[in-house]
């Protein structure tokens, strides 16, 4: 829990910090992009230290795409 | 606002040295001698040598498009969604390098200096700085890395000097008993991790360097002098420690300075040569960071790419502490998927940049006598 709230101050930091020069600017996209950025980035770390559920791996997913390659380069190297 | 910056070719060199050393001055010793045994500084020697063939094929692609950066190259010969698609491709794999460096710096202190301390606070402390580094802007840590390189080379100095010593040459002996065949395939890691990585530097390259004919030097020779460095890392490992103790080792150039004792007097004094490695692991950890964000905000055309700094550290911190679960997936990784990866988006897509820019140019001159 108190792991939850951690991470929610920092989130708050971060808004504090980035959002007011972007309002000022009038960077409309900037803000969207922020904001999804954010928001991934916070459920993310909830995710995992908050409910302590495991993330699945990105690096499982890329070996599965790119087993071809990895055969064709370990022939090549035997 | 994002284009203005612009480093000088000295500040390039010094980011390509600190580069390609990165994290080749850890991990590549022992997986040279894993395979090539006593002749992994041959290995060594001869994948400098393919790298730089690499790298010219990286200036050569600069060359084209001196003002653009590798996302927009892409994207200007592929078309807008096929190559928004390739781009975004490169983005992520940089930004997971990112997260993978992360976890390289927080395995490294956790194993052999702050066991207690938890490897998230590690990563969140190194990411922190990374953060910082890119949001002050890439002339900020170009000249952070002037001043810093003095250091890694002081301190190299230091670490080739002491060792010396200790050297034994019948540890190398005999001398290319493995043979070519061996020593070409084992080169072959080395050159994927240090220079067919810096395709990630052509983001910098062509349109951040003032001098365009000196930075296309400064790419050769800084690959080079990070290559020599390498070189005598392995010679000195394999020479101190043996081909069997280099392989066996996760870190054994870290090994390596706890050997040095001068009189018994200067020994252990390993925690200092550590910031070798946390210098070089900080310049390309920042330079892949720096690469995800500006990247990211080229292909969603942002103004300004120092909003995502921060969110994306975020994330990076959170993809360190999962994308490997432990030391033994991470070693499997490096030798299968991690090749893959590093020569898809840093040889084949720039080989099919090469291929599409031929026949562009050639349906342009049709074109035109037609």
């Amino acid at each position: 829990m108190i792991k939850t709230i951690g991470i929610i101050l920092i989130a708050a930091v971060i808004l504090w910090i980035e959002v007011p020069p972007l309002l000022e600017k009038k960077y409309k996209k900037e803000l969207l992009v922020f904001s999804i950025l954010l928001a991934i980035g916070v459920g993310l770390s909830i995710t995992l230290f908050g409910f302590e559920k495991p993330i699945p791996n990105p690096f499982d997913l890329l070996t599965f795409i790119f087993k071809p390659l990895n055969d064709f380069i370990s022939h090549f190297l035997k | 606002m994002m284009q203005d910056v612009k480093i000088n070719p000295y500040q390039f060199l010094v980011l390509v040295i600190l580069f390609t050393i990165g994290t080749s001055i850890l991990t590549v010793p022992s997986a040279l001698a894993t395979d090539a045994k006593q002749d992994a500084w041959i290995a060594a020697i001869i994948g400098t040598g393919i790298g730089l063939l690499v790298v010219w094929l990286f200036i050569t692609i600069a060359q084209w498009f001196p003002h653009l950066t590798y996302v927009q190259i892409i994207e200007k010969l592929f078309g807008r969604w096929i190559g928004k698609a390739f781009s975004a491709f490169f983005v992520f794999i940089a930004l997971l390098y990112a997260s993978e460096l992360l976890y390289y710096f927080g395995l490294f202190l956790n194993i052999h200096m702050l066991p207690n301390t938890p490897m998230v606070v590690l990563n969140i402390l190194m990411a922190g700085i990374v953060v910082m580094g890119v949001r002050l802007g890439l002339e900020t840590f170009a000249r952070t890395a002037e001043i810093l390189i003095v250091v890694f080379f002081v301190f190299f100095f230091i670490l080739v000097v002491c060792i010396s010593p200790e050297m034994k040459l019948e540890n190398i002996q005999p001398v290319y008993e493995t043979g070519t065949k061996k020593i070409i395939q084992s080169s072959i890691f080395y050159v994927i991790v240090s220079s067919v990585n810096a395709v990630v530097l052509l983001m910098i390259f062509p349109s951040f360097v003032n001098k365009m004919k000196q930075g296309k030097k400064t790419f050769l020779i800084g690959n080079l002098i990070g290559g020599i460095v390498i070189i005598v890392i392995t010679f000195l490992c394999v020479t101190v420690l043996g081909f069997e103790k280099t392989a066996g080792e996760i870190y054994p150039s870290y090994e390596l300075t706890k050997k040095i004792n001068i009189g018994n007097f200067i020994q252990r004094i390993e925690g200092l040569m550590a910031s070798l490695w946390i210098i070089t692991l900080y310049f390309k950890t920042t330079l892949y960071f720096y690469v995800s964000v500006l990247g990211m905000a080229q292909i969603l055309n942002l103004k300004d790419y120092r909003p995502l700094t921060l969110p994306l550290g975020m994330i990076a911190v959170v993809l360190s502490l999962v994308i490997y679960p432990n030391i033994i997936y991470q070693k499997h990784f490096d030798d299968t998927t991690g090749n893959s990866l590093t020569l898809s988006i840093g040889f084949l897509l720039p080989l099919l940049l090469v291929v599409v820019y031929a026949i562009r140019k050639r349906m342009k001159k049709n074109k035109i006598e037609i």
